[in-house]
């Protein structure tokens, strides 16, 4: 088998294999948890009959074993189960929402990467100059932020204060055409921007310190002893090697974008399904939460797989590693 | 018997004419310290975490606990309300002083849970080679899923408290403890002086504790102040999104009233004060990782 085939296949297996675990991990949770998923619909005081009719209409009174494999058969399907506060399939609820958690985290992770990537090559270039400490500080700093906190900061200075910016939402549902965009695009500046704070320390000082250690490496001394300017030292030869961290920082990175993107739709009440999990943690509704992760699971392990490929085109090493 | 490392080394005799050709030789946690003291930043981080950890523990000196409701409503910063006071007029500072003690107890109670389990199995996957597959596994998996959406799910099942908080955020956080811990442990498993304990017949868990948990250790410290951080940060986005113990304050808790109560984009010290507590500690457990990990390295002391 060409080594291209085989490295996507193990890659698409690893992810099914990613997804089987996360389903199975939801599963056992929800049983092992004290809040059972029937008392908490029910009403205290009903009676042993309508407790058990209860249980029997969920397929909570079969053995655990028939569950789990109910549970993998719906889930294929499929089905995520029905909301319990709106009475809707909770599939149906979360898909019309996803775009809007998959606009925001792209975006975010767009520019945090446009924007990661020179300040990296600046840092590194630069090593320990004035420079070099005021972007490490600021990387550390970012790290270290509280998402709310930045979101709330960006929301109170840029949309109440300055009024430059809308405060929450979306869209305007006024907006037709070319309009709609730009109110799309005008609603996505504040809580992309919150996101890319968060993240941006974590690129920058990664790319740093992998690009310090190739621009010691032979292959530059060499490139630079030919005579070679520096800038295409750096951005040809030793950017492209120390390019490879960074793309896996992108995979372990996925998941804390899509917590973060869960705290920022919060915060500026933007429609995405991390929006739908703060209005389900209040209602305590449990097919909305349970559905809401699988979602994002999904969403995470797909772009994953996604980043891995899109690596693998271009650079050999990792197809035949 | 005994077999140390320091007794191993000794029995060579060149080690014996080395130690005795250089000046008297300092313990690694002595030139550790030496280095640290040299660093002012990292001495001022440690400075602010003892004070963060002071006024957890004395918050009942400090501040009157914020409960009832208060005559100034929405208040700003002003002499007699540092902080300002909230929508039902409760002191802010109050709030801040009292939340310190609930995000430090949970994020430390938390990030010891979840040290105790990603010890366990990081150096049970680097010492036992055919546990290694399906341990490395689980560990890879979970750390390629969305922590804090399940940690959500789990924490609304559960029922919010501090103990849920502390349980929810360890079970989530041991991964990534488990991951930094094995890959220390894969280079500490082959050196030498374990071979050679293993030869003279020690038994697993006398050469894991010997050998293998000393050999990780400086892994483990800086594992401790990582892990407490992100699990404070943890603790206020679960209280943020409404998680949190209804009983007691956290610096979370404290955005989530704001939050709930519409005074989050008017009243901004009701956001900036708690906002600012999570950046100092965050920031401090981070530079302070950072100086112990600069002082410990030859190369960079």
């Amino acid at each position: 088998m060409p080594a291209g085939i085989r490295f996507l296949l193990h890659r698409v297996l690893r992810g099914l294999l990613t997804m089987w675990f996360a389903v199975t991990v939801t599963f056992f949770l929800l049983r092992l948890l004290p809040g059972d998923p029937a008392l908490a619909i029910a009403d205290p005081g009903m009676t042993e009959e309508l407790r058990a009719k209860l249980l029997a209409d969920y397929g909570l009174d079969r053995s655990l074993g028939v569950q789990y494999w109910e549970y993998l058969t719906q889930l294929a399907q499929g089905n995520l189960g029905v909301s319990f506060r709106q009475n809707q399939p909770v599939l149906d609820i979360l898909l019309e929402r996803l775009p809007w958690t998959l606009l925001l985290a792209g975006s975010a992770l767009a520019v945090t990467v446009a924007l990661g990537i020179p300040l990296g090559v600046l840092a590194a270039t630069h090593a320990k100059s004035g420079l070099d400490r005021f972007i490490q500080v600021g990387g550390i700093t970012g790290q270290s932020l509280f998402v709310p906190s930045i979101g709330v900061l960006l929301l109170y200075v840029f949309g109440v204060q300055l009024g430059l910016l809308p405060i929450g939402g979306a869209m305007d549902g006024d907006a037709t055409g070319a309009a709609a965009w730009g109110s799309i695009a005008v609603h996505l500046i504040l809580p992309c921007l919150s996101l890319v704070l968060v993240q941006l320390g974590s690129y920058v000082l990664t790319l740093r310190s992998t690009l310090i250690d190739a621009l010691g490496e032979d292959y530059c001394t060499l490139a630079r002893a030919k005579g070679m300017p520096q800038r295409r030292v750096v951005w040809r030869h030793a950017l492209r090697n120390a390019l490879l961290p960074t793309t896996t920082l992108v995979g372990l990175q996925l998941g804390f974008l899509v917590g973060g993107a869960v705290l920022t739709e919060s915060i500026y009440a933007y429609p995405g399904v991390g929006r739908s999990i703060f209005e389900a943690v209040g209602q305590l509704d449990f097919p909305v939460l349970q559905g809401a992760f699988l979602m994002l699971a999904f969403a995470v392990i797909v772009a994953n797989l996604l980043t891995d490929v899109a690596y693998g085109l271009l650079d050999p090493r990792v197809r035949t590693a | 018997m005994t077999i140390s490392r320091t007794s191993a080394a000794g029995s060579t005799p060149t080690a014996g004419t080395t130690a005795a050709a250089l000046p008297p030789s300092e313990s690694v946690a002595q030139q550790t310290w030496q280095a640290f003291r040299r660093n002012p930043l990292g001495l001022a981080s440690a400075a602010v975490l003892i004070l963060l950890i002071l006024v957890a523990a004395g918050a009942g000196l400090i501040a009157d606990y914020p409960s009832g409701y208060g005559e100034d409503v929405l208040a700003g910063p002003s002499a007699a309300h540092w902080f300002g006071t909230d929508d039902l007029g409760r002191d802010v500072f109050a709030q801040v002083v009292w939340g310190t003690r609930v995000s430090i107890v949970v994020g430390l109670a938390a990030s010891v849970l979840a040290i105790v389990i990603g010890v366990l199995v990081g150096v049970a996957a680097a010492y036992f080679r055919y546990a290694d597959a399906l341990l490395g596994v689980i560990v890879d998996l979970s750390l390629s899923l969305p922590v804090l959406p399940l940690m959500i799910l789990v924490a609304a099942l559960a029922g919010p408290s501090v103990s849920t908080l502390v349980v929810v955020i360890a079970l989530f956080s041991w991964p990534e403890v488990a991951r930094v811990v094995r890959s220390q442990g894969l280079a500490v498993v082959p050196m030498p002086y374990v071979s050679a304990a293993r030869v003279i017949g020690g038994s697993h868990l006398w050469i894991i504790r010997k050998h293998v948990l000393p050999g990780v250790a400086p892994v483990i410290a800086v594992s401790v102040v990582l892990t407490t951080s992100r699990a404070v940060l943890s603790e206020a986005g679960l209280s943020f999104l409404g998680l949190g113990d209804p009983n007691s304050w956290s610096w979370g808790a404290i955005l989530h009233q704001a939050q709930r109560s519409g005074s989050l984009a008017t009243a901004w010290w009701t956001t900036l004060f708690p906002s600012l507590a999570i950046l100092l500690l965050v920031v401090a457990t981070t530079l302070l990782a950072v100086a112990y990990n600069d002082a410990r390295n030859p190369r960079t002391r």
